[in-house]
């Protein structure tokens, strides 16, 4: 017998079959859930499980790394720091917390809190609340900051930081094309024109792998004109006037040739490098743009907010924040633990290690924050006049998560970016996908 | 010489039979386990067994239960039988989906295998620095994929990236690679070639390196042609492994993830969504997991049957 026939004997077919089905059952394994379930730390003995997101270079998670060791509650409770990284969160967040490995205190996606609320799984932050009310904390946050977290059980998360979308220039384009910066829609169109003579974009954005800048553009341009995705009751209204005729004026900026034709592709490094090397002129960015792009001429500016055909001036914000879970060795070691986090948060910001808006008042008035002029611009211009994904509508809930990044958005803005549809179809194919994994 | 006895020397070559000799007998030998050996075989592979029914069985048990049930990662919801099914099945998004897969993996099996071969074929022959030129053409399929898609964003994304640029310069316009839907699909393709051609080249030249030389001193004195020895005895000789290989191929392909989803995630508008990115999305995004497990399932059921199918294949070649 030679080796050939050996191995086809051992290659029987009842073995292949089996081989085959376990290869291929590999997207079933992805499908079903078993990300990192358990992450060290324990959970038992007082140690409070923090996990924490990358929200900026590793320099920050090794600052935030420092702060939550650096807790030690009244009953001698302690605190574990893990970083969980965006990729596949939710499936990490849910697969541990239906093991129990989870997290006692984290941060995490933007209405993760309300998704986790639905089923059960997230502590109320109300004995928070009164605690920064006794230590004066509360009376530090930001106007508006805190109610969106408010459910009717109670708050289902305390914010943090403020991830704002602001409209951001190149001074010198701007310069070389001799334009006005746009104070409203049609000087918006104006600016662009002029920015495509000398080279550059009027409306900077991309819609790439893991880019959710156009999605955010799109949201925006619907509530700098009133409009937005949700009406005040909370149900969907895609289909009004003010997000038709936004959506009219954005193609009209696309068939003017003020959108990169290229954006629909753009990576958030594809669209950085657009700024740094002077292609962008004007458009959509959060904050610390400079630090991001690696642009330290002092080019690189905070502009206006821009006025809607009706008057209406808004932009989008994100409140990201901190939640609790229900399974934690101790709710009271929880509570203490989120209290001396946000006592701390400061030092992020005196590290300069944020790419956010902070949400005490206290912080913005610091040195390291103030400093900066473009800060100060977005705290004071921006921050009144932003909202969230929940405009027009002003209460945060779980259905906000299958609109944040999810496919029918992602399809809508990259439709609108390439112009392959008119206003009207491009938001009735949204609204038609949002239908149908929004939750009734 | 004549062409009857050229087929003869053809045939006995890919039949592995030296000249003058008389091949292998390959005699069947029926063994007896004694019971005790059947006992110790059994606990043996026992560990195995509970492994794989820990690491394989539980997770097809819990994506069939979620398959067939509404709800979400954290709490399964109501049993809705097939529904979930109908829902994916009757989406055009499905369909898109699997029609860009079908392309993808055509061309990523084809493409890549005949890269392989081509390059297989060559490094047989003396090259000079043939060892580098070797450990050069694995390099696509060792370097991580995600440096790889950034390297190739870097090459094609923007219109000043060098791959447009270049274009632009001989005068071609500038083909926006990743941003139209037609050139973006193409890109994504070429892209998996890229980084699968290493793979197909290393099992093609293992199976290669089996083959007794002499099989091609036999033809060659009867009178082949390079392209009939080629064509009727490299080709026969590697069949097995070539099968293999497209077998892989294909269930690497079906089940690519992090190539489309890096460089373009699945877009524009769709135009590179493959069915193991809808699920990806459809469960993570839009957290609908009975649909995206349903997708899954449809996947693997089709792996299936397309492996069946060229395992026959594979036995059928094994049959002289």
């Amino acid at each position: 017998m030679n080796a050939s026939s050996e191995a086809r004997r051992s290659f029987s077919r009842r073995g292949f079959l089996g081989l085959t089905a376990a290869a291929a059952s590999v997207p079933l394994l992805a499908a079903c859930g078993g990300g990192s379930a358990s992450q060290g730390g324990g959970g038992a003995g007082g140690t409070v499980k923090f996990w924490d997101m990358p929200w900026a270079t590793p320099a920050y998670n090794d600052a935030a790394k420092s702060i939550a060791e650096g807790f030690s509650g009244a009953n001698g409770s302690k605190a574990s720091y893990q970083i969980i990284q965006w990729n596949n969160f939710y499936q990490t967040f849910s697969s541990a917390i239906a093991s129990k490995t989870g997290p006692a205190v984290s941060t995490g996606g933007g209405f993760q809190a309300f998704q986790f609320e639905q089923q059960g799984q997230i502590a109320y932050a109300d004995k928070v609340i009164d605690k920064l009310k006794a230590n004066g904390q509360f009376d530090d946050f930001l106007p508006g900051v805190l109610d969106p977290f408010k459910s009717d059980k109670g708050y289902v998360a305390v914010p943090w930081q403020l991830d704002m979308r602001v409209f951001w220039y190149r001074k010198s384009l701007f310069e070389k094309a001799n334009v006005a910066l746009p104070t409203d829609w049609p000087s918006l169109l104006e600016a662009g024109k002029a920015l495509k003579k000398v080279g550059a974009f009027g409306f900077t954005t991309g819609a790439g792998a893991g880019n959710n800048y156009a999605n955010h553009s799109m949201i925006m341009m619907m509530v700098n004109n009133g409009g937005g995705v949700f009406n005040k009751d909370g149900e969907l209204d895609l289909m009004n006037d003010r997000n038709v005729e936004a959506m009219e004026f954005v193609l009209e900026l696309v068939s003017n040739g003020i959108v990169d034709p290229a954006a629909v592709s753009y990576t958030t490094d594809n669209m950085s490098a657009q700024w740094k090397d002077g292609k962008a002129g004007y458009g959509l960015f959060q904050v610390n743009v400079p630090q991001r792009v690696g642009d330290t001429s002092g080019d690189l500016l905070v502009a206006d907010p821009i006025k809607g055909p009706h008057g209406d001036k808004a932009t989008i914000v994100f409140p990201n924040n901190i939640m609790m879970y229900t399974n934690t060795p101790s709710q009271d070691a929880s509570e203490e633990f989120l209290v001396y986090y946000l006592g701390q948060l400061k030092q992020l910001w005196q590290k300069k290690l944020m790419s956010a808006l902070p949400v005490f008042k206290s912080i913005t008035e610091m040195p390291e924050f103030a400093d900066d002029p473009n800060n100060v611009k977005i705290v004071k211009d921006w921050q009144p006049i932003a909202k969230t994904f929940a405009s027009q509508g002003s209460k945060l809930n779980a259905n906000l998560a299958a609109l944040d990044g999810g496919q029918a958005l992602n399809q809508f803005s990259q439709t609108i970016i390439t112009g392959k549809a008119d206003a009207k179809t491009a938001l009735q194919t949204f609204q038609s996908g949002l239908e149908s994994v929004l939750k009734k | 010489m004549s062409s009857t006895t050229a087929q003869s020397g053809l045939a006995r070559a890919r039949r592995g039979v030296a000249p003058g000799g008389t091949g292998t007998a390959g005699g069947k030998r029926k063994s007896k386990l004694s019971a005790q050996a059947t006992r110790t075989f059994f606990w043996l592979l026992l560990p195995s067994v509970v492994l794989l029914v820990l690491i394989h069985g539980y997770p097809l048990i819990y994506a069939a239960v979620q398959a067939t049930h509404d709800g979400d990662l954290l709490q399964t919801g109501n049993f809705v039988g097939v529904q979930n099914f109908s829902t994916v099945l009757t989406s055009p998004a499905f369909w898109k989906a699997a029609q860009f897969t079908l392309w993808f993996t055509i061309v990523g099996v084809f493409g890549s295998w005949l890269v392989g071969l081509g390059l297989a074929l060559l490094l047989r022959t003396k090259i000079p620095a043939g060892n580098t030129f070797k450990v050069l053409l694995l390099l696509p399929w060792v370097v991580p994929i995600v440096v790889s898609s950034t390297a190739w964003n870097w090459l094609v994304a923007t219109p000043d990236s060098l791959i447009p640029a270049l274009f632009r310069n001989l005068g071609l316009g500038t083909p926006l690679f990743l941003a139209d839907p037609t050139l973006a699909s193409i890109t994504v393709m070429v892209f998996k070639v890229w980084v699968s051609f290493p793979f197909m080249m290393m099992m093609i030249s293992a199976a290669l390196a089996s083959v007794d030389t002499t099989v091609y001193e036999a033809a060659s004195m009867d009178g082949a042609s390079p392209w009939q020895q080629f064509t009727q005895i490299t080709l026969p000789l590697i069949a097995r492994s070539t099968y293999i290989s497209w077998i892989l191929m294909t269930i690497f392909c079906v089940n690519d993830f992090p190539t489309i989803y890096l460089l373009t995630g699945g877009g524009p508008v769709n135009a590179t969504t493959s069915l193991v990115v809808l699920a990806y999305r459809t469960v993570f995004q839009d957290f609908a997991t009975g649909p995206g497990v349903a997708i899954a399932f449809l996947m693997t059921m089709t792996l299936v049957v397309i492996s069946v199918i060229l395992y026959r294949q594979i036995r059928k070649s094994s049959v002289e």
